[in-house]
């Protein structure tokens, strides 16, 4: 059925549209088309794009290895203080990345409340150091596998649960058997968010990790710092995100956009 | 007796308190409504639920073991398959999860499919079997890992009727081949008075009747029983009436009764009834003649059973009474009609407390 719209909200909605659409337009539009690959596996930005691969993966890693167990304790646990850790979890997402950055540093940097001991104990450095960089992007990373895992465990009957245990599977046989087959197209759609995510993180890891050329310098602190200096680079380089962005939302298409 | 339950399970603001024993190669059916307290009966048995009390078997305390270290096979209410895992994989699963290697798990879950569900398709998804299959699918996986009491929760829930009698007579011959105590939770009488040995009687969370189907059959103690039973079940005060004869007086009617033989003429309280079905006529004009109990009331229902229809009338007391089919059709009963039923005194079969039960 043809339904007529107020004019109003058609160019209000244009604007909005074209607002969006504009600076993904602008990127395109003074691309150095002719000399982009070479752009890009120039010695800076090949860098870049191999240490950003390698961070945003491990960051991933990290977020599904601890992000799913935490989201079974929210989902099945019964304790209290849920309500609490759910917010704690969920705080990455809200914060500015360069507070999460600045807070980092206090906790894990040289002289922070573990770092210190970290570095003492341990011998592990993490501020300028590309685990420090990991970290920086799993802590913004986390909350997404977090909420879509649980939101996956929660929808699950726990008749699912009881039938593997009184059909004598422990807790951990279930979970790895039964619980997450179940729950893994939830699984894939959050690491695929948080790998998004940790892809495109700044602010926390300028602030904690540095801004180390070969050792925390990921593609977005390649392009701020090619601003200056190489706007053609910086232009090629965030095409990169622009276009890794658009698969994200082309696999997560029926997710995201709820057209099915 | 070798399983031997009596808990109490908090469901909420209220509490649930059953108590059974089961034999040896028993079937007990615990039967009951919605809600009654059957799920959680079956629960505190296989640990899926808190309780206190006691669960037995063969002389050992279950309570504080996990549900994985009580060694019970239970068959799902709707089967409960892994929906990612094959048909053989959720039969192996139990075994599996005992820790027999994979290809023994394997070898002895295609056995017991081959026994149990010949049709299947082992390598199938469960998504995509009949509601009979996955309940045979669920059997064998109860069954799998070779368990000491075998739990059947409903196995007719989600199952077409055309495939009822077939999976009856496997779950017949299956109940019989195990050794074990087995407990069958249904709501469906034909289910319990088929399959079970002994009836266990539920309603609203506590234990009301225990027997055999026949003995449930001849003397139900609650109204519940009886409906469940198929009988009519009167309650009430008995006082002499003409000579030879009392009334029965119900909270929802009077009914006439012959005095019983030796019984004082003095009126004796929490007196209960039973009229089967069958021994109702039903009229559409006011009968004449010779019956004692006339009572008028609209048809509430009338449900079709084979070749024999029950109908529920809003007489008083209400009733149930039983037609063939043809009857129905010649007498053109239908839900919302007015009719007369009628039966005779000496079809009313009474309970007397303090008196041996009436046996016919």
């Amino acid at each position: 059925m043809h339904r007529r719209l107020p004019p109003l909200s058609i160019v209000l909605g244009a604007i909005g549209a074209a607002f969006v659409a504009l600076p993904v337009l602008g990127l395109a539009l003074r691309a150095p088309w002719g000399r982009i690959v070479e752009i890009l596996t120039g010695p800076g930005a090949g860098t870049a794009l191999q240490l950003s691969l390698e961070v945003s993966l491990l960051a991933t890693l990290c977020s599904v290895v601890f992000g799913v167990p935490l989201a079974w304790i929210l989902a099945r646990g019964t304790f209290r203080g849920r309500a609490t850790l759910r917010a704690l979890v969920i705080l990455p997402l809200v914060l500015p990345p360069v507070v999460a950055g600045v807070g980092l540093l206090e906790a894990l940097g040289r002289s922070g409340v573990v770092g210190s001991w970290l570095e003492r104990i341990v011998g592990i450095q993490l501020t300028f150091h590309t685990a420090g960089a990991v970290v920086a992007a799993t802590f913004v990373s986390i909350p997404l596998v977090v909420l879509s895992a649980e939101a996956g465990f929660r929808s699950l009957d726990p008749r699912f649960e009881h039938a593997a245990a009184v059909l004598g599977a422990k807790p951990g046989y279930t979970l790895r058997r039964v619980i997450l087959p179940m729950v893994g197209p939830q699984l894939v759609a959050g690491a695929v968010l948080a790998w998004a995510r940790a892809l495109g993180e700044f602010g926390a890891t300028i602030t904690f990790a540095g801004n180390l050329e070969g050792r925390t310098q990921t593609v977005p602190l390649a392009v701020f710092q090619r601003l200056q200096t190489d706007r053609e680079g910086a232009i090629a380089l965030s095409l990169v995100l622009v276009a890794v962005s658009i698969c994200v939302l082309v696999a997560l298409r029926d997710r995201i956009t709820g057209t099915g | 007796m070798p399983l031997d339950v009596d808990v109490e399970v908090r469901r909420g603001d209220r509490t649930i308190a059953v108590a059974f024993a089961v034999d040896d190669g028993e079937t007990v059916a615990l039967v009951g409504r919605n809600g009654a307290g059957k799920t959680t009966a079956l629960e505190a048995i296989a640990g899926i639920a808190v309780v206190t009390g006691r669960v037995d078997l063969d002389g050992r305390s279950l309570v504080s073991l996990p549900p994985e270290g009580r060694g019970i096979g239970v068959a799902f209410q709707d089967g409960m398959l892994f929906p990612k895992l094959s048909v053989l994989e959720n039969v192996a699963f139990p075994l599996r999860a005992g820790g027999v290697g994979r290809e023994e798990a394997r070898t002895r879950a295609r056995e017991r499919l081959a026994e149990l569900a010949p049709d299947v398709d082992p390598g199938a998804r469960p998504a995509t079997l009949s509601g009979g299959e996955r309940q045979r699918v669920a059997l064998a996986r109860a069954l799998a890992a070779e368990p000491k009491v075998l739990l059947l929760d409903e196995p007719f829930a989600a199952v077409d009727a055309e495939a009822k009698p077939e999976l009856r007579a496997m779950l017949r011959r299956t109940l019989a081949s195990f050794n074990g105590p087995r407990v069958l939770v249904t709501h469906d009488p034909v289910e319990a008075m088929t399959l079970a040995d002994r009836l266990v009687l539920l309603e609203d969370g506590r234990v009301t009747q225990t027997g055999t189907p026949d003995e449930v059959r001849r003397h139900p103690a609650t109204r519940y029983a009886a409906e469940f039973v198929g009988t009519n079940l009167f309650q009430g005060e008995l006082v002499p009436d003409d000579a030879g004869v009392g009334l029965l007086r119900t909270g929802g009617g009077e009914l006439t009764v012959v005095w019983p033989e030796g019984l004082p003429r003095v009126p004796v309280a929490d007196v209960r009834a039973t009229l089967s079905p069958a021994e109702i006529a039903l009229h559409t004009e006011e009968p004449h003649g010779s019956p004692r109990n006339v009572f008028r009331g609209a048809v509430e229902e009338v449900a079709a059973v084979g070749g024999r229809a029950r109908i529920r009338l809003r007489t008083t007391p209400p009733l149930v009474a039983e037609l063939t089919t043809g009857s129905v059709d010649r007498l053109g009963i239908v839900a919302g009609r007015d009719v007369w039923a009628s039966c005779k005194a000496v079809e009313i079969r009474l309970m007397v407390p303090g008196e041996e039960p009436d046996t016919l």
